[in-house]
């Protein structure tokens, strides 16, 4: 299964933030965007996930995104989103169930016990299956990245799109982060196309974690795609610098973490 | 991650929720029963059965019965109070769906202009006396509801030609605009007929006297209906809390889903506005109560909202035409007197619920 943009230029109102972008992304990669704040990196993921408009085409396994309903790309693409505020106080619960949303039928489409069930797994993968009965609005905001984590995964989805999944994570859970997404994969996903390999498309900021889980790295700068290959010949100090406009090799050499 | 021996409490949260539901129908039949009772004229709850009985079955009616109370009680009482619910639950539901929608705890659907536009339609009816042959007692509802809903049509139309996404903030704000212009059109128009503008103002600020079993059965089968279309979508409304973006990305169609959402909610408020008047507030508070209690999944929101919300209504009607009797307060203004305060004290309280 192949993920495919052509030609895509995508932006808000006036202003652009992607400029005739082509990426290929093919099921089992695990692939990193990274670069400056502001430079579309969530803006990629968003057009990749078919959420947003955009000029060019966007398309999965040949079918054009924008023209395919909802509910059957939300059953290849899942998209874990920087935690906003929560105006609703759903139960830890009740929201990752709501992942399970795609994948409901019939007129009133309730939920069945494998969806109650599938929740509670990636409740319990993700360390908040404690939390299960506990309002949005009392959560950490570590905890509520948790909290989107396994609505994402409760998805069923072999696309994992995820924006900056560790940003408010305390690093013993960075490490379970890492651990679990590398071995997820590993795996497959049955989708409606057969059995699809798992594939993770992620945006960090910390390199660390980029380079542990994933293995193609593509880095963005003035709205295009300045570098894309393997993360062992991206990530080099030279191409840092150029993406992020300063000396990053230096920068990381200079901090004391332990020693 | 499971430590051992964790109990499921799904049974009993939803033990507590069943018996929550039971206590609040169990509440809004005794609030009916009061609402129809109380009143200058007494019945016993035994000849209130009999009077019920008889009209549905058709017998003629016992002789112990005076059918002076009968007469109070058939015509008058219960359809008034059955109205009130209705109404009630018909705003409160929209209310409920509305900020869900637009993804605002505190949004209603007068936010899209539809009781200003409704109101609009009313004035033009009363002031300027322009009538349809053969539906001259009906004009004020049929022009209010008109009006009401082109006033939403025309805020939807708007916010998609500006935005294609059809985004809250659009909807909102062009919701706004749209209110303030229509309420200038009547201001500039009551200048011109100022001796009819009493009428009016009765109309704006809502009553449910001289109700019949006609406005009840038409309010029943547009709040039946309302009511399904919600429920089907409840599982959408609860995802399209969390944003257009996230929701999209779950799977609903959020165009698809808001489009029809605000225009059965549109349409219920027109109804209710065509049949009652302007009557705030009860489409704000009731769901946010409703919220606080059970919670925010729209499986029991949708149905408490109309139980709590009709139940509301029938009450603030109940105060209206007893607490000055024989004068009649304007319900809307009871709904805000009574409503604000109440309102105030469970926003500021501290609950655990914060929404």
């Amino acid at each position: 299964m192949e993920l495919l943009l052509k030609n895509v230029s995508a932006g808000y109102g006036s202003g652009k933030v992607l400029d005739s972008i082509d990426l290929s992304i093919k099921d089992g990669e695990r692939v990193f965007i990274g670069g400056r704040n502001g430079s579309g990196k969530t803006t990629l993921l968003r057009v990749m996930a078919g959420l947003i408009n955009c000029e060019g085409s966007v398309t999965i396994n040949g079918n054009d995104l924008s023209k395919m309903k909802r509910r059957n790309v939300a059953k290849l693409i899942a998209l874990m989103p920087q935690a906003g505020e929560m105006y609703f106080q759903y139960t830890v619960y009740q929201t990752v169930l709501l992942g399970r949303y795609a994948r409901t039928d019939g007129l009133f489409g309730g939920f069945t016990n494998r969806d109650r069930e599938y929740a509670e797994e990636c409740m319990e993968n993700c360390g908040v299956y404690e939390l299960k009965d506990r309002l949005l609005g009392e959560l950490s905001g570590g905890q509520l990245q948790r909290v989107l984590l396994a609505r994402t995964y409760a998805q069923e989805t072999p696309f994992l799109f995820l924006d900056e999944p560790g940003s408010s994570l305390d690093i013993k859970y960075r490490a379970e982060l890492c651990d679990y997404l590398g071995k997820w994969a590993e795996g497959k996903t049955a989708t409606p196309y057969g059995d699809v390999r798992n594939t993770i498309v992620a945006v960090f900021h910390d390199l660390g974690q980029a380079r542990s889980i994933c293995s193609r790295t593509v880095l963005l700068k003035n709205m295009t795609i300045l570098a894309d290959g393997p993360s062992s010949e991206v990530i080099t100090p030279e191409m840092l610098e150029e993406a992020f406009d300063f000396d990053v090799a230096g920068y990381i050499e200079r901090q004391v973490i332990v020693r | 991650m499971k430590e051992q021996g964790i109990p499921d409490n799904r049974n009993n949260s939803r033990k507590a929720a069943g018996i929550g539901i039971a206590l609040s129908l169990a509440a809004c039949l005794f609030i009916l029963l009061l609402a129809i009772r109380a009143g200058s004229v007494y019945i016993s709850v035994s000849d209130l059965l009999k009077i019920i009985g008889s009209h549905i079955t058709g017998k003629p009616l016992p002789a112990d019965v005076d059918p002076m109370t009968d007469s109070i009680f058939w015509t008058i009482r219960m359809p008034r109070a059955i109205t009130a619910f209705l109404v009630g639950g018909a705003l409160s539901l929209s209310g409920a769906v509305m900020q869900a929608v637009l993804q605002n705890p505190l949004a209603s659907s007068y936010t899209l202009g539809v009781s200003s536009g409704a109101s609009l339609g009313a004035g033009i009816v009363l002031l300027c006396g322009f009538t349809l042959s053969g539906l001259e007692g009906f004009m004020l509802p049929l022009a209010g509801f008109v009006f009401g809903l082109i006033t939403v049509v025309l805020s939807i139309l708007l916010a998609s030609r500006i935005d294609r996404s059809v985004s809250n903030q659009t909807i909102v704000l062009i919701g706004m605009v749209l209110s303030l212009f229509v309420t200038g059109i009547m201001n500039f128009m009551m200048t011109f007929y100022g001796d009819r503008s009493k009428q009016l103002w009765l109309w704006m600020t809502g009553s449910f006297s001289a109700r019949n079993w006609t406005h009840a059965a038409i309010l029943f089968v547009t709040g039946i209906a309302g009511f399904v279309i919600f429920f089907m979508l409840s599982g959408r409304l609860d995802i399209l809390t969390f944003g257009e973006l996230q929701a999209s990305s779950m799977g609903v169609d959020v165009k698809k889903t808001r489009i029809t959402a605000i225009l059965v909610a549109s349409f219920l408020t027109g109804v209710s506005v065509a049949f009652a008047g302007v009557i705030g507030f009860i489409d704000l508070a009731a769901p946010h109560i409703v919220r606080r209690i059970f919670g925010p999944s729209h499986r029991i929101v949708i149905p408490m909202s109309f139980i709590y919300g009709g139940a509301f209504m029938a009450l603030c009607d109940l105060a209206a035409r007893t607490v000055l009797s024989p004068r009649e307060i304007p319900v809307g203004a009871v709904t805000a007197l009574v409503g604000a305060p109440f309102f105030a004290y469970v926003f500021f309280a501290k609950g655990r619920r914060k929404v």
